[in-house]
C-alpha cells in the first residue's frame, strides 16, 4: 500500500532532469523533499501526482497506475508554488474563485477547515491572486493542500514568502492535520532547519538522482563533523566517508558519514560534533559549489 | 466526472453572461442605426446577436482556458481526458443554450421574419460547430505558438470584420430593416456540406486538442 515510482526519466531537450528515479512514499509519514535549485524536486512531484508525464517509468498507488486514473489522482494532491503572473492567466482569478475550483474538485475538500484557514492566515479571499504578495501565495496554496483531504499531499516549497509566525502556524498545522488523519505528506523545502523536527523522513535529491531516502533522525545521527589538527583529523577518519572539508592554517574540519557499526577512531585529538539535517544536506549535496 | 461537469456547468452560465452582454450591446448599436425603434423587428434580429456572441464567447474564451483552466484542472487531479470532455461539455452546453434561447424568442415573437428564424437553427447550428471547433484550434495554436497564433487571427479577425462591414453596407447601416431579413433568409439553406463539415471540424477539433493535452506540462 504505497505511491510508488520506478525508473522515471525526465528529459527536457535532451537533458535528462530525472534519472530512473525509484521511490516508495509509505502511508501516513511526513516526507521532506530537499535538494539543491533545479535538483528535480517540483518535476519529480508533478510526475507523481501526473501533472507531467513521465519520459520513461511509471507511478502507481497500490498497484494501479496514476496516470489518467481518476480514482488514483483523487488520492494526491499537489498544491504547488503559484506564480501569478499575467501569462499563466491566474492573476486575473480571487483567491475566492480559486479555492471554489479546488473544493469543486477535491472529494475530501474539508469546507469548515478552508474557513478556519483563511481566518487565522487572515486571507482576503475577495482578492486577486496578482495583487497577492508572495507570502499570501504560499498561504493559499497551504490552504488547499491541508483542505484537500488527500492521502497523498505534496506541497512545494509551502513557507516561501512566509514569516516566521505564519511558519510556525504552518508546522503546527501540518503536525494538527497529520496526527488527525495520518496523511502522508511529501514537503519540498529550502528551509531545511525549521523543517527538520518536523519531517519524519527524508528525501534528498541531487542532480536528478535520489542520493538519500531514510528516516530523519538516522540521516542525521549518522553524520557528524570533526575537527581538529589536519594530521589528528585525517588519522581519526581514515576508512570513513568523508564529506565536505573545510581546512584553516593547520586545523581542518570534516563531515562524515558514519554506516552502521562504524565511528570516528577516538584514539586521535580531535572534536567529534553532532551535525544538523542543514549541515548534513550541504555536507552531502554543497561539495561541488564549496570546490 | 461529476465535479467536472459542475465545474464546467457553472462556467457555461458565467459565459452566457457574457454573451447576452454583447448581444445587448449589438442591439443597442442595432437600435442607434434604425430609423425608428420597431420592437419586433429588434426581437427577431436578436438572437443572431446571440449567436454573434456565442461564436465570441467560444473564441476568444479558448485562449483563457487553454492558458488557465486547463493547467489549473490538471494541477487539481483532473484526468486530461476529463479536461477535454469538460471543455467540450462546455461547448455543446453553450451552443444549445443559445439556439434555445434564439428558439424561443423567434416562437414568442411568430412572423414571417421569425419563421425564417427557426427555419435556419440547423444552419446556424452547424456554422456554431465550425466556429467553435476552428476557435478552438486556433485558440489553442495563438496560446501554444504565439506568433503562428497571430499569423492566423490577423487574417480571421479582418475576415470577420470584413462580413460584418459588408453585412453592414448592404443593409444600408441599419439592421432593422427588410434587407437584414433577406440576407439572413439565406440561411434557411442547408448546404449538403455544412452537416458533414460540422462533425468534421469537431473530431479535427477534438483529435488536435488531445494530441497537444496528452503531453502538456502543469505550469500555474
Amino acid at each position: 500500500m504505497s505511491l510508488h515510482c520506478e525508473n522515471i526519466v525526465k528529459t527536457y531537450g535532451g537533458k535528462d532532469v530525472l534519472h530512473d528515479v525509484t521511490l516508495d512514499l509509505r502511508p501516513g509519514k511526513i516526507y521532506g523533499l530537499i535538494g539543491r535549485n533545479g535538483a528535480g524536486k517540483t518535476t519529480l512531484l508533478s510526475i507523481l501526482s501526473a501533472q507531467n508525464p513521465a519520459t520513461c517509468g511509471s507511478v502507481t498507488l497500490d498497484g494501479d497506475r496514476v496516470w489518467e486514473n481518476r480514482k488514483s489522482l483523487s488520492r494526491i494532491c499537489f498544491s504547488r508554488e503559484l506564480n501569478a503572473t499575467a501569462e499563466s492567466g491566474l492573476a486575473a482569478m480571487k483567491a475566492r474563485e480559486y479555492l471554489r475550483i479546488a473544493g469543486t474538485y477535491y472529494e475530501s475538500w474539508d469546507r469548515a477547515l478552508e474557513e478556519r484557514l483563511v481566518k487565522l492566515f487572515n486571507l482576503n479571499l475577495k482578492k486577486k491572486l496578482g495583487k497577492m504578495n508572495k507570502g499570501m501565495l504560499s498561504m493559499i496554496t497551504i490552504v488547499v493542500a491541508l483542505c484537500s483531504g488527500a492521502p497523498y499531499t505534496f506541497l512545494d516549497e509551502p513557507v516561501a514568502g512566509l514569516d516566521v509566525v505564519a511558519r510556525e502556524q504552518f508546522y503546527k498545522l501540518l503536525l494538527e492535520e497529520y496526527s488527525d488523519s495520518g496523511r502522508t505528506f511529501v514537503v519540498s523545502t529550502h528551509i531545511i532547519e525549521e523543517a527538520a523536527d518536523v519531517l519524519e523522513k527524508v528525501i534528498i535529491l541531487h542532480e536528478g538522482k535520489i542520493l538519500i531516502e531514510t528516516d530523519t533522525q538516522a540521516f542525521v545521527d549518522s553524520a557528524v563533523h570533526v575537527s581538529g589538527k589536519i594530521e589528528e583529523v585525517d588519522a581519526a577518519v581514515a576508512g570513513l566517508e568523508v564529506h565536505h572539508t573545510e581546512t584553516v592554517g593547520r586545523s581542518k574540519g570534516v563531515t562524515v558519514f558514519l554506516k552502521p557499526g562504524q565511528k570516528v577512531d577516538g584514539n586521535h585529538d580531535v572534536s567529534v560534533q553532532p551535525v544538523s539535517l542543514q549541515r548534513a544536506f550541504v555536507a552531502l549535496c554543497g561539495e561541488e559549489a564549496a570546490r | 466526472m461529476k465535479r467536472n461537469l459542475k465545474f464546467w456547468t457553472r462556467y457555461t452560465w458565467e459565459c452566457t453572461g457574457v454573451v447576452l452582454a454583447v448581444a445587448a450591446v449589438l442591439a443597442v448599436i442595432a437600435v442607434f442605426g434604425a430609423e425608428g425603434l420597431d420592437l419586433r423587428a429588434l426581437a427577431t434580429v436578436v438572437p443572431y446577436f446571440l449567436c454573434i456572441g456565442a461564436v465570441f464567447c467560444i473564441m476568444v474564451g479558448n485562449s483563457g482556458t487553454q492558458t488557465l483552466y486547463v493547467p489549473l484542472l490538471l494541477s487539481m487531479g483532473e484526468t486530461r481526458r476529463n479536461v477535454l470532455l469538460g471543455f467540450h461539455y462546455f461547448r455543446v452546453l453553450i451552443i444549445a443554450v443559445m439556439l434555445a434561447l434564439c428558439a424561443v424568442i423567434w416562437l414568442l415573437v411568430p412572423g414571417e421574419a421569425s419563421a425564417v428564424g427557426l427555419r435556419s437553427i440547423p444552419t446556424i447550428l452547424c456554422v456554431l460547430v465550425i466556429a467553435s471547433a476552428m476557435g478552438s484550434i486556433m485558440g489553442t495554436i495563438f496560446v501554444k505558438w504565439k506568433w503562428a497564433g497571430m499569423i492566423l487571427i490577423i487574417p480571421l479577425c479582418g475576415l470577420g470584420g470584413g462580413m460584418v462591414g459588408v453585412a453592414g453596407s448592404l443593409v444600408g447601416g441599419n439592421f432593422l430593416t427588410a434587407r437584414t431579413f433577406e440576407i439572413v433568409s439565406h440561411l434557411t439553406a442547408l448546404p449538403w456540406w455544412l452537416p458533414a463539415a460540422a462533425p468534421a471540424a469537431l473530431a479535427l477539433d477534438v483529435g488536435f486538442q488531445w494530441m497537444l493535452l496528452r503531453r502538456q506540462e502543469v505550469k500555474l
